[in-house]
């Protein structure tokens, strides 16, 4: 840099900057969707879904499974991957997580702090069943879903361009948000699950079938986390057991944004971007991560139920 | 009261004074764990009554209110003996949201509104079941025009309300879903008198509307104005009941504090 003439550092630097924003923004969409279904469930059922990571894996087997049967767009294999995990999700509240879920705890007596640990340890143990299911189908060949769009760019500038995948990514999590607002405030049902995550024992009072419609919320998770995970088949290779680095990045993104605000993991997920980004390429790519966590220690110093909790 | 009882009462046999029950408690006695706290209640609430039932803190008022509303169903710590009919319906084995469905919803104590969520919205939520949902937008009109106030703060979240406006949020979401019993916990506790006079207004005018209504108040003078027939519980017994005109305030007093050994009454 001291080599250059003085106008031309400063114009590096700015395009440096300008990039770590404009990327970190957009890599934030995808983090955002990547970690929506964990601030959805842990919002609605104070579920800590540690099976999180491994969902968003199964959701990406899922679209590259399907899509080496079917030969269509790749996009349109979200028409059938998320009926299938809002399924996956739905059975599992109802069947499973319902009878160890913390208000169950709660029904049987014991404190609220053991009704916390019971769902945690059971999704823990989903998550090693998940991952090593999918290890014996798949073994540890790395997939990815191959598509044209993966290495193609929208050119701002002569030094300025961005992800084309990321930027749709952006728009779909921008989409998704809006879409579950507007569901969760105008909807009988949505309005039901946010009676029932407030209090369960009055939401039946109201007729609200609580269990029907927790069962409801970890489907949208789940179908929610479908999406994630087509969108990590598109941009990277994954493996059976990839679903704990998902997990740290949903949960660094629900702690800066707000464990249970779901325009929170937008927001978490554009902050997480940047600065991971900024940190890259100031420090180098070892310190992407370091600086992420940073991040994440510093919103918890100082904003301990994150940005947007309510 | 047997099996006689049918829906609708059509073939019910007549309870008190001859009339025909909407909700009749028999032999109801109710744990959590190993406390018992009711013991062997029965009574019965005539279709367009209001009735009041009395009794110091503790006394298993508000255990009585849990029962028929399956409350006390939900965990395994509690739970309840006996029978509970309503329009020829047995509550006492259903789960509280299919209570709801025949009928019987409940004011409960401290209001109990969703927080989170705004006027208009805390009010929706009572329209929750399909026979309430497809009316709710005129249902929500009338509610507003019954409580003017809450139509001003229909957008602001009840967290932010004072607790008699948040008491007319509790009273218009458990109207909104059409009920034909309504059982109301301690409406006046923590509210300033000239609050609860309104309040109490409120009931009266919903029971002229049709609406059954079990009263479960501490203030013993406002539970007998409003009242019809009037049950004192002391540890968990009725130890008194009658219209409120035949009692005495000496004899209510004293099965109220259990000062005088108190005889049932009819």
């Amino acid at each position: 840099m001291s080599d250059l003439p003085f106008e031309e550092a400063v114009y590096w630097t700015l395009i440096d900057l300008a990039n770590a924003f404009l990327t970190g923004t957009f890599i934030g969409g995808y983090y955002a969707i990547l970690s929506m279904g964990l601030a959805l469930s842990f919002g609605v059922m104070r579920l800590v879904n540690l099976a999180h990571g491994e969902f968003l894996i199964v959701g990406a087997y899922l679209s590259a499974v399907i899509l080496q049967i079917l030969p269509i767009p790749p996009f349109f294999v979200l028409i059938v991957v998320v009926p299938i995990m809002f399924g996956i999700g739905y059975a599992l509240q109802r069947f499973l997580l319902n009878h160890v879920s913390v208000q169950a705890m709660e029904r049987r007596g014991m404190s609220a702090n053991f009704g916390l640990m019971a769902p945690i340890l059971v999704t823990f143990g989903l998550g090693i069943f998940i991952s090593h299911l999918l290890f014996a189908i798949f073994a540890t060949d790395a997939m990815s879903i191959k598509n044209s769009l993966a290495f193609s760019a929208i050119r701002l500038s002569m030094d300025l361009s961005i992800s084309t995948l990321r930027f749709i990514f952006f728009l779909v999590a921008i989409a998704m948000l809006i879409l579950l607002q507007v569901f969760l405030r105008y909807s009988a049902t949505g309005r039901a699950i946010r009676a029932a995550s407030d209090n369960p024992t009055y939401a039946a009072l109201m007729g609200i079938r609580t269990d029907h419609i927790f069962a409801i919320a970890l489907g949208i998770s789940l179908a929610i986390s479908g999406v994630a995970g087509f969108m990590i088949g598109m941009t990277r290779t994954f493996q059976p057991f990839d679903g704990p680095q998902f997990i740290l990045v949903a949960f660094g993104v629900v702690i800066i944004g707000g464990m249970n605000s779901i325009t929170g993991s937008l927001v978490g997920g554009i902050l997480l971007g940047i600065v991971q980004v900024l940190a890259g390429t100031y420090f180098g790519p070892s310190a992407q991560l370091v600086g992420g966590y940073m991040l994440v220690l510093a919103v918890l110093a100082f904003f301990r139920e994150g940005l947007f909790s309510r | 009261m047997s099996t006689l009882v049918r829906k609708g009462n059509l073939f019910s046999q007549p309870g008190r004074d001859g009339q025909y029950p909407i909700l009749t408690v028999e032999n109801l006695s109710a744990w959590y764990g190993e406390l018992q706290a009711l013991f062997d209640v029965g009574f019965s609430v005539n279709t367009g009554e209001v009735v009041s039932v009395i009794g110091a803190n503790g006394a298993g008022k508000s255990t009585l209110l849990r029962s028929i509303t399956g409350m006390m169903n939900r965990g395994k710590t509690a739970k309840i003996e006996g029978r509970i009919d309503c329009q020829g319906r047995r509550l006492d084995k259903l789960r509280t949201e299919k209570i709801v469905e025949t009928g019987v919803t409940m004011v409960p104590e401290g209001r109990m509104l969703f927080q989170r969520m705004t006027v208009s919205e805390n009010l929706l939520v009572g329209a929750h079941l399909p026979r309430a949902r497809e009316m709710a937008p005129e249902k929500l009109e009338e509610i507003f025009a019954f409580f003017p106030r809450l139509s001003e703060r229909k957008n602001q979240p009840v967290s932010q309300m004072s607790g008699g406006e948040q008491q007319m949020v509790a009273i218009g979401r458990a109207l909104m879903s059409q009920p034909s019993v309504i059982l109301f916990d301690e409406l006046s506790l923590g509210l300033a008198p000239i609050i609860v006079d309104d309040i109490y207004e409120k009931v009266r005018q919903i029971n002229q509307s049709g609406v059954t209504c079990l009263v479960i108040e501490q203030d013993m003078r406002r539970a007998l104005d409003v009242a019809d027939y009037v049950l004192v519980m002391l540890e968990g017994r009725i130890v008194l009941d009658g219209r409120p005109e035949e009692l005495s305030v000496d004899a209510i007093t004293d099965a109220y504090f259990g000062t005088h050994e108190a005889g049932g009454h009819a």
